[in-house]
C-alpha cells in the first residue's frame, strides 16, 4: 500500500465520472422541463391581455418557435460559453438572477446545515458510545420524529408560535438579521436528525471493533478511548454526509424558503416552476447539479486522503 | 440537549440584537404593503405580474387615465381629447407644467415617443391599444394629435399605455427587447407620485416619493412593497404591525384577519372571473367533445342545475358573488347586470323536466343518453390548480348534475395541461378563469369564431355574436356601443357557450390605527393599491393614533432622483448588511458549542491519563 501520497490515477478516474454526469445532467435539463404540460408564454395570456399575434412574437423573441432540436443545439452552445439565458417572465439574465439569490441561500441553508451538523454529530457521539443511555434513547426517538416531520409543516409551526403568538421575530423576508432564526431554526432541526443517527449508529459499529477493546486493555481512560480512537473512525461516513449536504446547499431549501418568503434559490425554482420559466429552471438545476457532483467529487478524494481502503479498492 | 438549547439561545439573542438598530432607525413616514405575486424586474418594458403592473401603476401616468369611479377615459397628462368629425383626428391638450421626476419638463413628444416606441418594438401588453397605421403629431408642447387611417376612439379607450421620458429611452430605440428589458432603470424617471429607488431582487420594492410629482403631495415619504410567499406569514405580519396592508389574502384566511384588531377587510370586485367552458370541437381533426354539449338545451338545463350561490359560499366561503356575464362587474361601465327575474334561476327539477322533453331519457343506472348517438352523458371536465377556488366547485358542479342525469369527472390538473387540452380540444368542458382590459373588446373577442385555435376556450362559433363584436368594434358612439355590448353579453348569457360560475373578490386588509385615507378604484368595491390608478396611495396617510409599521423599511438613503445608481442594494436594516449578523451569530453558535463540549469532555476525563 502506498500511503499518504493522493494516486492521480484515481483522481483522474473520479474527475472523469463527474465530468460524464455533467453531461450527462446538461442535456437532461433541457428535456426535463419542456416535458412539464403547458406553454409558457400561453400561460401569460390568460391573465393579461395578450393577442394572439403578441404571444406568437413573444414565442419569436425567445425562440421556442423553433423546432426542439434547434433549441437544444442553441442552449448547449450557451451554456458552455457561460450565458444562461434570460428569464421568460422577467427578462432578466438568468446568471444575474441565480447570483441575486445565491448568498440568501448560502446564508440559509448553510448555517442549517452547520448548525445541523455539529448538533447532530455531538448527539451521535454521546448517544452511540452509551447505547441504550436515556440521552440515547431520547435523542434518537426526537432524531427520528424530527426527521420524519415534513419541514414546511414544521417552518409553519414555528412561525405560527414565533412570529403569530409570541411576536419575537418577523413573519418572514429578508429584511432584518432577526428573520433568520426561524428559517435556520426550522432547516437545523429538520436536518440535525440525520447527521444523529448516522453518527450514532457508525458510533455503535466502531464500539464493537478489535482496537477498541485494545485501548481500552491499554488502560485508556473511556473519554480517551471515545476521543482519540473511536471518534475518528466514526465520523468517516459523517463526513461523506457533510460534505455532499455542501454540495446541497446551492439547490437551496424550496419548502422553508417559501414558507419563510426567503428570497433565495429555493424561492427561485418554486416560482420559475409555477411559471414555466425554462431558462432559469435550467440555470438553478444546472447550477445546483454541478454543485452536488463538484461536492461528491471532492468527498471522493478527500475520504481516499482519509481512508486509504477507497482508494486500494 | 445543552447543545441544542444553547445553541438556539444564542441564535435568538444574536437576532434580537440585530432587531434593535432596525426598531430605531424609523423617521421618515413610510407605508408597508405585503404582497404575495413575485416582483422581479424593476424595467417598466419588463413588467408581467400583477405586483409589477401595481409598482408601475405608482410611478408613471397614462395620458388618459381610467377614471377613479368607473374606469372609463378620464383626463391625466391630456386634459381632454377631442375628435374631428370623422373620428380619424383626435386633438389631445396636454397638461402645462409637469415635469418629471428628475426636472425635466414633460411634453407631447415625450407622449409621441412613447407610442413610437411601444409601436416599433411591438410590445405585448401595450401595442394593442394603438389601431393599424396610428402616427402622431406635436405641433406644439402643449399638444398632441393622434392621427389613425380609418375612424377610431383612438384616446378615449383609454390606452392603457404608460408614458416614459424621451430622454431616458430614445437611446434604446431600435434595440432588442431583450436588450431594453435589461436596462437599468433605477431609480426611476417618472412622472407619478412616487419613483422607485430600490430593488432587492424578490424580496421587496422602495419607492420614495417625487418631489416634482404635478398632482396632490403624497403623505407618506416612502412606500416598500414587501413579498411574502407564505400567505399565513403575511397575515401574522399585519397583525404584528410589520406591514399596514396586506394585498392579495386568500378567502381561506380571512377569518384569521378579521380576528386580528383594528383590521379593515376589503373585498374588491376582482379582474378575474371563474369560469365552465364546453368544448365544440374543431381545434384539431381528432379533438372528439361531446356531442349533447353541442344541443343548448342540454347546456341551458346545466346552468339551471348548477346553485351558482352554494359555489360562492362553499368554493370562495363567501368572497365572491355568483358569475353572470362573460364582462366581469369591475368594468363597471360595461358591465350587464342580468335583472333577477331574468336570469337562469337554480332548478334542478326544470332542468331534469328541459332534458326529459329534449329526448335525453335517463338509462338503467340514472344517467341519461343522448337520443342520437346513444352515448352515456359522462362530462370529461377537468378543473385548473391556478384558479382558486375551482376543484371545488368541479366536485359541487358534479353533484348538481348527478341530480339531472350527467355524469362529471372533475379532476384538478395543471392550468400548463389545461392549455394543452384547449389547444387540442381533447376535453368536454373544462374550469378555468379569465381576466381582462377594462375596456370589453378583449374580453368579447375571445368568444368569436376567429379566436378559435388562439384564445378562444372550446371553439364556439356563432355568426350571430361574431356580427354583434364586430359592429361593437366598429361604433364610435359611446353610448351605442354600449348597447351593442350589453347585447352580446345578453347573448352569451342565453347560448350558454360557457357558464361564468363566480366573480371571486380579492381581499386586501389594512390596519386602521396604522393607516387612513385609502380610496377604492373603481368607488365602492374596488381596489385600495394602485391597480388602475395610484390615487388610493396618495391620499394614503398614517392614522392618527400614530403610526407606522413597527418594523422599517430597508433605507436606502433616500436617493436624489435621476441620480444614477449602479446596483439596487441590499443592507439590513440597521445599515450593516444583513449577512454580517448572520455570520456573526453563526460564529457565536459555533463557538459556544464547541466551548460546551470540550468543557463537558475534560470535566469528564480522569486524572489517571
Amino acid at each position: 500500500m502506498r500511503s499518504g501520497a493522493l494516486d492521480l490515477r484515481f483522481v483522474a478516474r473520479r474527475a472523469g465520472y463527474a465530468l460524464l454526469t455533467l453531461a450527462f445532467i446538461l442535456a437532461v435539463n433541457f428535456f426535463l422541463f419542456r416535458i412539464m404540460p403547458g406553454d409558457p408564454i400561453a400561460l401569460l395570456a390568460r391573465s393579461q391581455r395578450l393577442s394572439p399575434e403578441a404571444l406568437e412574437e413573444q414565442r419569436r423573441a425567445f425562440g421556442l418557435d423553433e423546432p426542439l432540436f434547434v433549441q437544444f443545439v442553441v442552449y448547449l452552445r450557451e451554456t458552455l460559453t457561460g450565458q444562461l439565458g434570460v428569464s421568460l417572465v422577467s427578462g432578466v439574465d438568468v446568471v444575474d438572477l441565480i447570483v441575486s439569490r445565491l448568498w440568501p441561500t448560502i446564508l440559509l441553508v448553510g448555517v442549517g446545515t452547520l448548525l445541523a451538523a455539529v448538533i447532530g454529530v455531538l448527539i451521535g457521539i454521546r448517544g452511540g458510545w452509551r447505547r441504550g443511555s436515556a440521552f440515547d434513547s431520547s435523542s434518537l426517538y426526537s432524531s427520528l420524529v424530527l426527521y420524519s416531520t415534513p419541514e414546511g409543516w414544521l417552518g409553519m409551526l414555528l412561525l405560527l408560535l414565533f412570529a403569530g403568538w409570541l411576536g419575537w421575530f418577523p413573519a418572514g423576508g429578508f429584511s432584518s438579521a432577526a428573520g433568520l432564526a426561524l428559517p435556520v431554526l426550522a432547516l437545523s432541526l429538520g436536518y440535525v436528525g440525520q447527521y444523529a443517527i448516522v453518527m450514532r449508529s457508525s458510533m455503535i459499529e466502531v464500539k464493537a471493533q478489535p482496537y477498541i477493546t485494545l485501548a481500552r486493555a491499554k488502560g485508556l481512560s473511556d473519554p480517551d478511548v471515545r476521543r482519540r480512537h473511536a471518534v475518528p473512525n466514526a465520523v468517516l461516513p459523517t463526513f461523506t454526509l457533510v460534505v455532499l449536504s455542501v454540495g446541497f446547499i446551492l439547490g437551496g431549501a424550496i419548502v422553508i424558503e417559501t414558507v419563510f418568503s426567503w428570497p433565495g434559490i429555493g424561492l427561485l425554482t418554486y416560482e420559475a416552476i409555477n411559471t414555466l420559466d425554462y431558462p432559469v429552471l435550467q440555470g438553478v438545476f444546472l447550477v445546483s447539479s454541478a454543485a452536488v457532483i463538484l461536492a461528491a467529487f471532492i468527498a471522493d478524494i478527500a475520504y481516499g486522503v482519509i481512508d486509504p481502503q477507497v482508494r486500494q479498492s | 440537549m445543552v447543545a441544542l438549547r444553547i445553541a438556539i439561545a444564542a441564535l435568538v439573542a444574536a437576532a434580537s440584537l440585530a432587531a434593535v438598530p432596525a426598531a430605531a432607525a424609523a423617521e421618515d413616514s413610510t407605508l408597508i404593503i405585503g404582497m404575495t405575486v413575485p416582483i422581479e424586474n424593476p424595467n417598466i418594458w419588463a413588467l408581467n405580474s400583477s405586483s409589477e403592473w401595481s409598482a408601475v401603476t405608482l410611478q408613471y401616468d397614462m395620458m388618459l387615465k381610467f377614471s377613479d369611479d368607473d374606469l372609463s377615459a378620464a383626463p391625466s397628462l391630456a386634459t381632454g381629447c377631442e375628435p374631428n368629425s370623422d373620428y380619424t383626428r383626435w386633438t389631445c391638450a396636454i397638461r402645462e407644467g409637469v415635469t418629471w421626476s428628475d426636472g425635466t419638463p414633460l411634453t407631447s413628444r415625450d407622449i409621441a415617443f412613447t407610442y413610437r416606441f411601444v409601436i416599433d418594438q411591438g410590445f405585448p401588453y401595450f401595442s394593442g391599444y394603438f389601431p393599424e397605421g396610428s402616427t402622431f403629431e406635436t405641433p406644439d408642447d402643449n399638444t398632441l394629435v393622434w392621427v389613425t387611417p380609418e375612424p377610431s376612439r383612438g384616446p378615449e379607450v383609454p390606452a392603457w399605455v404608460y408614458v416614459v421620458p424621451e430622454h431616458i429611452w430614445s437611446p434604446y430605440v431600435g434595440k432588442t427587447n431583450k436588450e431594453i428589458k435589461q436596462a437599468p432603470t433605477l431609480p426611476t424617471v417618472s412622472s407619478g407620485p412616487y419613483v422607485m429607488t430600490e430593488a432587492a431582487p424578490g424580496q421587496s420594492w422602495t419607492f420614495e416619493r417625487n418631489p416634482y410629482f404635478w398632482g396632490d403631495e403624497p403623505a407618506y415619504d416612502r412606500i416598500v412593497y414587501r413579498l411574502y410567499t407564505n400567505q399565513e406569514a403575511m397575515v401574522q405580519a399585519l397583525k404584528n404591525g410589520e406591514i399596514q396592508i396586506a394585498d392579495g389574502i386568500e378567502s381561506a384566511l380571512l377569518p384569521a384577519v378579521e380576528a386580528i384588531p383594528d383590521v379593515v377587510v376589503q373585498k374588491i370586485t376582482a379582474d378575474s372571473w371563474t369560469n365552465l367552458a364546453f368544448n365544440f370541437g374543431g381545434q384539431d381533426p381528432a379533438s372528439a367533445p361531446l356531442r349533447a354539449l353541442q344541443d343548448v338545451r342540454v347546456r341551458q338545463a346545466i346552468a339551471m342545475a348548477i346553485d351558482k350561490q352554494a359555489i360562492v359560499d362553499k368554493a370562495y366561503q363567501g368572497v365572491a358573488s355568483p358569475g353572470e356575464t362573460i364582462i366581469r362587474p369591475l368594468s363597471v361601465y360595461w358591465h350587464l347586470d342580468i335583472p333577477d327575474d331574468q336570469l337562469i334561476p337554480y332548478d334542478p327539477d326544470g332542468a331534469n323536466a328541459m332534458l326529459d322533453e329534449a329526448g335525453y331519457a335517463r338509462g338503467d343506472d340514472g344517467i341519461r343518453i343522448d337520443p342520437e348517438t346513444g352515448d352515456r352523458l359522462v362530462i370529461r371536465m377537468p378543473t385548473s390548480n391556478d384558479t382558486p377556488g375551482s376543484e371545488i366547485a368541479g366536485k359541487l358542479i358534479a353533484s348538481f348534475l348527478q341530480q339531472i342525469g350527467i355524469e362529471v369527472n372533475a379532476q384538478p390538473v395543471s392550468a400548463g395541461k389545461i392549455y394543452d387540452m384547449q389547444q387540442s380540444g381533447d376535453f368536454d368542458a373544462y374550469i378555468w378563469y379569465w381576466s381582462g382590459d377594462p375596456d370589453p373588446n378583449y374580453q368579447l373577442s375571445v368568444f368569436t369564431s376567429a379566436a378559435c385555435g388562439d384564445l378562444s376556450d372550446g371553439c364556439w362559433r356563432d355568426p350571430t355574436y361574431d356580427a354583434l363584436v364586430e359592429k361593437q368594434a366598429a361604433t364610435l358612439d359611446q353610448d351605442e356601443r354600449l348597447a351593442i355590448v350589453r347585447e352580446a353579453q345578453q347573448y352569451v348569457y342565453d347560448q350558454v357557450p360557457a357558464i361564468p360560475l363566480a366573480y371571486p373578490n380579492a381581499i386586501v386588509a389594512y390596519r386602521s390605527d396604522l393607516v387612513t385615507g385609502l380610496t377604492p378604484v373603481p368607488a365602492g368595491n374596488g381596489y385600495l393599491t394602485p391597480s388602475y390608478s395610484y390615487t388610493s396611495l396618495v391620499n394614503a396617510r398614517p392614522a392618527s393614533s400614530g403610526g407606522e409599521a413597527s418594523a422599517p423599511a430597508s433605507p436606502g438613503a433616500s436617493a436624489e432622483p435621476g441620480a444614477p445608481q449602479a446596483a439596487p442594494a441590499q443592507a439590513g436594516s440597521s445599515g450593516v448588511p444583513v449577512w454580517v449578523w448572520l455570520l456573526v451569530a453563526a460564529v457565536v453558535v459555533v463557538i459556544l458549542v464547541v466551548v460546551v463540549v470540550r468543557r463537558r469532555s475534560a470535566a469528564e476525563r480522569p486524572d489517571t491519563h
